[in-house]
């Protein structure tokens, strides 16, 4: 028997088949238009409550359009992303070195064992002309432009993601992003929860030891890590054709904390802080000055802290304003111990004779010499605020605008004889616009002032990307960007003031001696007011992905034409000082990267061309035709004409992993660069922690040091051991 | 099940009736559906459709799917407590785990056909029901979805998922199948709460992407904002284990369409008809595959149309049925 269906008002599919008066029929009829669209066929979920909806709770959106990345396909220019896993899947074991897998950059080391990267080249001792940050924190010294790759706050651990934007980037990050952007992104605490431990040894005293603890939850999430970094540096150097032992390493510890606070779901803070200390070794024969005694070793005491509001008005609009201060403080100090003749000479306002050897002078000669102490400390600081903002009009039209100011501060009594400041302020706009499927335009610019020149400068960019398929785009942009001279450059105030003196020299203490001074007079323009560098940059890209079989295929091509003007070159130590805007560079070429991902195989490939032509433009009487080419010369040292890397990472059976990669760069001044690393890696994944043991080789192929002669390593095979757990 | 047979409707006449009657009858034939005029004269089998409590809206939108899928043969009543006192012999269909537990409590001798439910929800009670209890099961297989990450993503190899001690059983039986896909997977025990991310980021230095399967203790709405955006963050993607987790920022999931469940679910009722007896829980024979595009452009990940991942799963998975027939 059925029962009586009770619940039979509340059913409009049973109501309706049931006796109905036209009435009721009428009225069930309206409603049933009325409800039809949310319980339609559900091949055609409804607008007002579809599928999911119904038989789920709707969760909130959480990868929404202002946390993903901009894909690769309407980026408007060519970006290079170094992924952390790759990092550690290779066994690189520098930070710097990483740089060996961008298209075009090159690495090497300078003076006592001091890390130099570029993209084309046109540096040597600073990298003043790329923008370097480290989650979005302007990471270059303040007044010499410099990178200290060996102080970085960044342990290989916690690298999320490197991405370098290839070419002029001012309209996005400001002056000095003049040939590139790097920016290293470290992993948010939310990612690194729980403990992390890790260890690395191997040749030439390398050791690095990692720590990190954290904890991840909804209010506030948190990181607190650990590194130390060490190395004895190269093996030998060289000088008069003699081997020296070569003090030229490094001990750096550093601390990091990372805290992120989400106040509410549309606002959160995040908390960053780190100190950095250590000793960067320098050596006594290779940079020991006016007749050093002992090793001019740099004590480093660096300090950050970083604070950034994100704020999420809606899917379409949000901004953030992140404030920075970083603190860079070197102290080196070294005893010095000059004969009397050579000091009478100094006094007497002649060059000084810098070709000291240890051992040259000692306290007890006679007559009596100059023994004191000299110093090059400096203390330098940045405060930096950024506020970004980004809109969505609709889907197809993005305005990303934003401010910033920054505040360079440096203090040295030996280079600037006191201390100063360097102001900038900059506004920026970029707007991206689909005005259909198959092409993207951006144009953005960016107006800055600085007081390192007190002038203005606007660097706009503009492109146009193609896009032939979803993961397919052919690129035209256009960039123009400077570089304004840094502080060190612009106003010198460099000299010497000994301390400690001793008798019977005392009446020396304190006493200024002016490198302005010293330096040859027949060419010096100490002093002389520099203007900016310019660069005019035309690239033809093309990026694509694509399932080859069962392999994901990433190409990524890049044609480039720059000419760059104003460049400055020349010469700065104590003897020498003449820099001026008088170098004209034109360079073009190509670069290719590309990786095939097969099931338990990736391949990854890069190569750069690089042709480049200098030419000096100074005035023709300002020096000789030696000193002319010198300074062309100077800014091709980094330059090399072919490049690139080859990788193979092959997972194998009993959890194991082995990486290869080549690197080559052809060629530096004295020679090529040519290197393969092997390693070998097992991780173990246990119920309650993961561990991995591996062993690197880095074998040079090229026993010749590529740019330095002391860079002299005794073994061509260097042997590496990594340990790590994580709870 | 007995036949419910109702009286034919007198069908009124126009001239009798004025314009606003005319209008109502119009309506009417525009918008009912053709069962509901044809039903008349056959003899009609009631079944009574029990929903969630709290979802009056999905049990409206099943019954009237279900209405469609069933014909005109079919009555659907809504269920009522108590009822099975009076009628333990029809037809129940139930939506969701709470629904069939309601009536399963109020009598263990009602034939039952379970809607909405998991695998390892009803296989317990289909074991012991003789026959009595059916079921269509809702969440996708397994590896199925993994199917549908290793047709998004070629070259992976390794799978990895997370699991509470009690939950772990749910990979159980994944594990065997996996290798036939050429893949290898790992199950990652989250202990504690606090050990959720430590545990996921292990995971993910594991697996080339995470299979969610439905798991509340995992994946649930407080903790899905932590695992889509460390998942992300690392360049992994998470696979499953619904739709509602695709639209939060899971790549992809597989589905099957509620339609598809319904007309799973009339061939069920017209196999117990016929045998007396439920076959198998089993699942709808199409799925089709929910894709959040703009997380995969932002991965950089190309993806094919939804056409050619769903052949390429259909693909693998053959392949996978083929390799366990031999």
């Amino acid at each position: 028997m059925p029962v009586t269906n009770r619940l039979a008002k509340t059913s409009s599919v049973n109501l309706i088949r049931h006796n109905l008066c036209p009435l009721n029929a009428l009225i069930l009829a309206s409603a049933w238009l009325f409800l039809s669209p949310a319980i339609a066929d559900d091949s055609e979920p409804s607008s007002q409550l579809s599928e999911p909806e119904l038989l789920e709770p709707p969760l909130p959106e959480v990868l929404t359009t202002t946390r993903l990345r901009q894909p690769k396909s309407k980026v408007p220019g060519t970006t290079t992303i170094i992924e952390g896993d790759l990092i550690r899947d290779l066994g690189v074991m520098n930070l710097v070195e990483v740089f060996r897998l961008v298209p075009g950059m090159t690495v090497t080391e300078v003076g006592s064992n001091n890390p130099v990267t570029s993209y084309h080249g046109t540096v040597h001792y600073e990298q003043r002309r790329l923008q370097i940050q480290v989650d979005g924190r302007t990471s270059y010294r303040a007044s010499l432009s410099d990178t200290d790759w060996h102080t970085m706050p960044v342990p290989l651990e916690l690298i999320e993601r490197i991405e370098v934007s290839r070419g002029p980037n001012s309209a996005a990050h400001g002056i000095n992003a003049f040939l590139g952007t790097v920016n290293i992104i470290t992993r948010s605490p939310d990612d690194t929860a729980g403990v992390q431990l890790g260890a690395a040894s191997g040749s030439r005293g390398y050791l690095r030891t990692f720590g990190s603890v954290g904890s991840a939850s909804e209010p506030y999430s948190w990181r607190l890590a650990y590194e130390k970094r060490r190395s004895d540096g190269f093996d030998r150097q060289v000088d008069g054709g003699q081997l020296y032992p070569f003090n030229d390493g490094y001990n750096m510890n550093t601390f990091s904390y990372d805290g992120i606070a989400r106040l509410t779901d549309q606002l959160n803070l995040e908390l960053r802080g780190g100190v950095v200390d250590g000793i960067n070794e320098e050596d006594l024969r290779k940079n020991g000055k006016f007749g050093a005694t002992d090793d001019p070793n740099i004590i480093v005491d660096d300090y950050y802290l970083q604070t950034r509001l994100n704020v999420t008005t809606s899917n379409t609009h949000f901004y953030h304003l992140q404030v920075s201060y970083q603190n860079y403080q070197r102290r080196q100090r070294w005893p010095i111990c000059i004969p009397a003749p050579v000091l009478d000479n100094m006094i007497a306002g002649n060059p000084p004779d810098s070709d000291f050897d240890p051992g040259d002078c000692s306290p007890g000669d006679t007559p009596a010499p100059l023994v004191a102490n000299l110093n090059e400390d400096i203390e330098e600081s940045r405060l930096e605020f950024e506020l970004q903002d980004t809109l969505y009009f609709r889907p197809d039209l993005k305005l990303v605008s934003g401010l910033g100011y920054r505040r360079d501060t440096f203090r040295s009594e030996t280079f600037f004889n006191g201390r100063g400041n360097n102001y900038q302020s900059r506004a920026f706009v970029n707007a991206e616009y689909s005005p259909f499927e198959w092409v993207t335009l951006n144009a953005g610019g960016n107006w800055e002032t600085t007081t390192t020149t007190d002038e203005g400068y606007f660097s706009p960019r503009v492109a146009t990307n193609f896009i032939i398929s979803e993961n397919q785009a052919i690129r035209f942009v256009y960039s123009e960007a400077v570089r304004t001279p840094d502080a060190f450059e612009q106003t010198p105030d460099w000299s010497y003031r000994p301390s400690n003196v001793r008798a019977p020299y005392t009446a020396l203490e304190g006493r200024r001696f002016r490198v302005e001074d010293l330096v040859d007079p027949t060419t010096s323009t100490f002093g002389q007011e520099l203007e900016e560098e310019r660069i005019v940059s035309r690239e033809v890209s093309y990026f694509g992905q694509f399932y080859m079989s069962h392999a994901l295929m990433s190409l990524e091509l890049r044609y480039f034409n720059d000419e760059l003007r104003d460049m400055i070159s020349g010469v700065i130590n104590e003897e020498d000082w003449f820099i001026a805007n008088n170098v004209a560079l034109d360079q073009e070429g190509f670069e290719v990267e590309g990786s095939l991902d097969y099931a338990h195989t990736k391949l990854r490939a890069t190569y750069a061309y690089l042709d480049q032509d200098g030419w000096y433009t100074g005035q023709p009487d300002a020096l000789n035709a030696d000193d002319q080419d010198y300074v062309v010369e100077l800014l091709g040292r980094l330059s090399v004409r072919h490049s690139g890397s080859f990788s193979w990472i092959q997972k194998l059976p009993f959890n194991l992993t082995s990486a290869a990669t080549f690197y080559w760069a052809d060629e530096f001044r004295r020679s090529q660069f040519e290197r393969a690393d092997f390693r070998i890696a097992r991780r173990i994944d246990a119920s309650r922690y993961s561990y991995e043991l591996a062993l690197t080789m880095q074998h040079y192929l090229n026993r010749d040091p590529e740019l330095s002669p002391d860079n002299l390593i005794s073994d061509h095979n260097q042997f590496f051991v990594e340990a790590g757990v994580r709870f | 099940m007995k036949p419910d047979k109702h009286t034919k409707q007198d069908f009124p006449s126009a001239l009798s009736y004025t314009g606003v009657w005319l209008v109502g009858f119009l309506l009417c034939l525009m918008t009912l559906p053709h069962s509901v005029f044809a039903q008349d004269d056959v003899p009609r089998t009631t079944i009574y459709v029990a929903g969630p409590e709290n979802n009056p809206t999905l049990t409206q939108h099943m019954t009237g799917l279900l209405a469609k899928a069933l014909g005109q043969g079919v009555s659907l009543r809504p269920f009522e407590s108590g009822q099975t006192s009076q009628d333990s012999d029809s037809l129940a269909i139930t939506l969701g785990p709470e629904a069939f537990t309601q009536v399963r409590q109020e009598s263990r001798s009602v034939p039952i056909l379970a809607l909405m439910v998991d695998s390892a929800f009803i296989e317990g009670y289909f074991g012991r029901s003789e026959g009595r209890v059916g079921a269509v099961l809702y969440s996708p297989p397994l590896i199925r979805q993994v199917a549908a990450g290793k047709a998004i993503l070629p070259h992976a190899t390794h799978v990895a998922m997370l699991a509470t001690p009690e939950s772990v059983e749910l990979y159980e039986g994944l594990m065997d199948q996996l290798a036939d896909l050429g893949m290898e997977g790992r199950v990652f025990i989250v202990s504690q709460n606090d050990n959720l991310i430590p545990t996921l980021i292990r995971a993910l230095g594991y697996g080339d992407f995470l299979l969610a399967a439905p798991d509340s203790d995992i994946y649930n709405p407080r903790t899905i904002k932590h695992v889509l955006l460390t998942t992300y963050r690392r360049n992994r993607i998470v696979i499953g284990p619904s739709r509602a987790y695709v639209r939060a920022g899971a790549l992809a999931s597989n589905y099957a369409p509620l339609k598809n469940i319904a007309d799973e679910a009339a061939q069920q009722v017209a196999g117990y008809q016929q045998a007396g007896r439920f076959p198998a829980p089993s699942y709808p024979d199409t799925f089709k595959l929910e894709i959040n595009r703009q997380v995969a452009r932002s991965l950089n990940i190309p993806l094919p149309t939804e056409e050619e991942l769903r052949a390429a799963i259909e693909l693998r998975l053959s392949s996978l049925r083929e390799s366990n027939d031999e």
